[in-house]
């Protein structure tokens, strides 16, 4: 489904310009739960904006279904990441002055999608990430947990072609890591949705199906879990 | 998105910072409500001036000469003046009359009870409100309509002949000599209707008098002729030739002129006003542009959020743009009642009972002024805020 070849990334620091990536090549496909690891610095974040469709500013090919993104309008562009990716990130990236319900539908109010169907979808996946009933809450109410489990209804509420998590338990104790990454494998394997997920705890690493490692802006590794 | 969800979005945003929102709204609201302030007086005295001159269909002006004796009682126009004038103004003058006077009749040799005295008449068409009745009864309208021969007393007057007002109640007073009975005493006020010593049916007064005397004479200009300018000629001719001349003078009260004069100034206060409040529509305007640039730069986090959940770069734009246009339009709504009300009590205190008119294109001005001021200073912010780069956002 995603389908990477050579893809080199460099950025503008001051006057020189920094090569980040280093001819990537990677195939993803449909269902997979995949994981990326990696030193602080090494361009894990770049890589997963790139496929996610975040950041065209690249060279080297993307082909996503059969189709190569590269020439792509901007419009189309935009309409190709709202239609298949969600992210969950870090530090849950939630709104604050917006009820958890609200925060939710997000994604669905700028589909378009009719306010009754919005809110029935909205109960759905709040029930499904286990917050059944929070509808009405604000998220600095809820705990690291909580908001993390909010931020993942959000991105599954449109029913994305595949889940992008930028180190989703990095802010989160063991314990509550634990949960979260439960909630994402349940997600894979009930609903087959493919999932990639950055991380550097190893812990959490080694529950993946498959495990990129990238050290310095070149993929090293790419192993089977265990 | 549908616009119900940008307008709710928007209003949410302002309400998170009331303090801020509304402390940038007051120089909008101030703009607005002067000049609706100023225009609203001007669509006033331009209204009182087509009321009071309107012309008939026949293109006759009605003007007014009046009398001022030396003598209280003395009555300046006479039946050979009315004659004369007409003769003299044959093509300019439809119509010479007397007007009837009907507020504030000297009277002399009135006799009160024991007394003679002289006093001012007022002639009553409709009844007094009973709220100024002191004792007794009020004139009802029957009384007015059926030559009913009676009277009402102002109470201070009816203190100087009976030591209490109400005793004069039931006596008589004669008034050239017709003898009315006094029905009620009434509390007289200055400079109201009710400011004289008597009221009396109109009707009655003037039953079976022939009419050869008044202080106001009514003239009717013929189509084609300056109002006032033949009005000024007949007052010259009057002291030339008017029978009572010496016994004390002629004047013409160019209320048409007052009028146009006081429109001129209007009209030159609504520019002037008008010029300071574009200095403070724009002033108020680079407030709102600062507001919304600070906006921006805090709700960073935000536009990243809403562009990374599929919010397009429009969807951006007109979140912030509608956020501008929502402050200035209700800093203009607010400034185009508060106008309104300013405009209103300005009325009740200068003269010509001119009344503050607002209009519906008076609205729409305050409102489309509003939104331009929204529109043109909100929009550097908004694109701002759409063209952030996500991935800088996000990091
Ligand atoms: N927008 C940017 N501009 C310049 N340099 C950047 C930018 N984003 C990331 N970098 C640099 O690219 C490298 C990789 O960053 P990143 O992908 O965020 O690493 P990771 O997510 O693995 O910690 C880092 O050295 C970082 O400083
Ligand atoms: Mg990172």
């Amino acid at each position: 489904m995603i389908s990477l070849k050579n893809i080199n990334k460099y950025y503008k620091q001051g006057e020189q310009e920094v090569h980040i990536l280093h001819d990537i090549t990677l195939d993803i496909q449909q269902g997979e739960f995949v994981g990326i690891m990696g030193q602080s610095g090494s361009g894990k974040s770049t890589l997963i904006n790139i496929i996610g469709f975040l950041d065209r500013e690249y060279k080297g090919d993307y082909v996503f279904k059969e189709d190569n993104i590269v020439h792509y309008t901007n419009k189309k562009f935009t309409y190709l990441r709202n239609k298949n990716v969600g992210f969950v990130f870090q530090n849950f990236k939630l709104i604050n002055n917006l009820s958890v319900a609200e925060n939710v539908a997000l994604p669905l109010m700028y589909a378009g999608v009719k306010k009754k169907e919005v809110t029935q979808r909205v109960s759905e996946v709040l029930e499904k990430v286990g917050l059944g009933g929070y509808e009405k809450s604000i998220p600095s109410q809820l705990s690291g947990g909580q908001q993390q489990r909010v931020s993942i209804a959000r991105a599954i509420v449109g029913n994305p072609t595949f889940l992008i998590a930028d180190e989703p338990t990095g802010a989160l104790d063991s314990q509550t890591s634990a949960e979260i990454m439960a909630l994402f494998k349940q997600l894979n394997t009930l609903n087959h949705t493919t999932i990639i997920i950055v991380t550097h705890d190893p812990n959490v690493g080694k529950q993946m199906d498959r495990l990129l490692t990238i050290l310095d802006g070149r993929l090293i590794s790419d192993t089977e879990g265990e | 998105m549908n616009y119900s969800d940008l307008f709710k979005v928007a209003f949410k945003s302002l309400l998170a910072n009331k303090r801020r929102s509304l402390l940038t709204m007051i120089g909008i609201v101030i703009g607005i409500a002067s000049v609706i302030t100023i225009i609203a007086l001007g669509n006033g005295v331009k209204q009182k001036m087509i009321s009071e001159f309107k012309t008939s269909n026949s293109g006759e002006q009605t003007t007014q000469i009046t009398f001022s004796g030396k003598e209280d009682s003395t009555q300046g126009f006479t039946t050979s003046d009315i004659a004369k004038i007409k003769q003299q103004f044959s093509k300019q003058l439809t119509q010479v009359k007397f007007k009837k006077d009907s507020s504030d009749i000297s009277v002399s040799d009135v006799s009160v009870g024991n007394a003679t005295l002289s006093g001012t008449v007022t002639l009553l068409k409709k009844p007094m409100p009973n709220s100024k009745l002191k004792y007794g009864h009020n004139l009802t309208q029957s009384d007015l309509d059926l030559n009913q021969k009676v009277i009402l007393l102002s109470s201070d007057y009816a203190k100087k002949i009976y030591k209490y007002s109400q005793n004069a109640i039931g006596t008589a007073v004669i008034i050239n000599g017709i003898s009315y009975k006094v029905k009620g005493i009434y509390k007289s006020e200055s400079y109201t209707k009710y400011s004289a010593n008597f009221l009396v049916s109109k009707k009655t007064y003037y039953a079976g008098k022939k009419m050869d005397q008044s202080n106001t004479l009514k003239l009717t200009v013929a189509k084609g002729n300056g109002a006032s300018s033949v009005t000024k000629k007949v007052v010259k001719y009057l002291k030339k030739h008017g029978e009572n001349r010496h016994l004390g003078s002629y004047s013409y009260f160019d209320e048409g002129a007052i009028l146009k004069s006081i429109s001129t100034i209007m009209d030159v206060l609504t520019y002037f006003i008008s010029a300071i409040a574009g200095i403070s529509l724009f002033i108020a305007g680079i407030g709102v542009m600062n507001m919304m640039y600070i906006s921006v730069s805090e709700r960073t986090q935000e536009i990243g959020i809403r562009l990374a959940v599929g919010a397009t770069q429009k969807n951006i734009l007109w979140q912030f743009l509608l956020e501008a246009v929502m402050l200035t339009v209700s800093g203009g709504i607010t400034g185009f009642l508060i106008g309104w009300g300013i405009s209103s009590v300005i009325s009740l205190a200068i003269p010509y009972h001119i009344h503050a008119v607002v209009t519906f294109s008076n609205f729409l001005l305050a409102f489309g002024v509003s939104s331009a001021v929204g529109i043109i200073f909100g929009i550097l912010p908004a694109t701002q805020a759409s063209k952030r780069n996500l991935i800088d956002i996000l990091r």
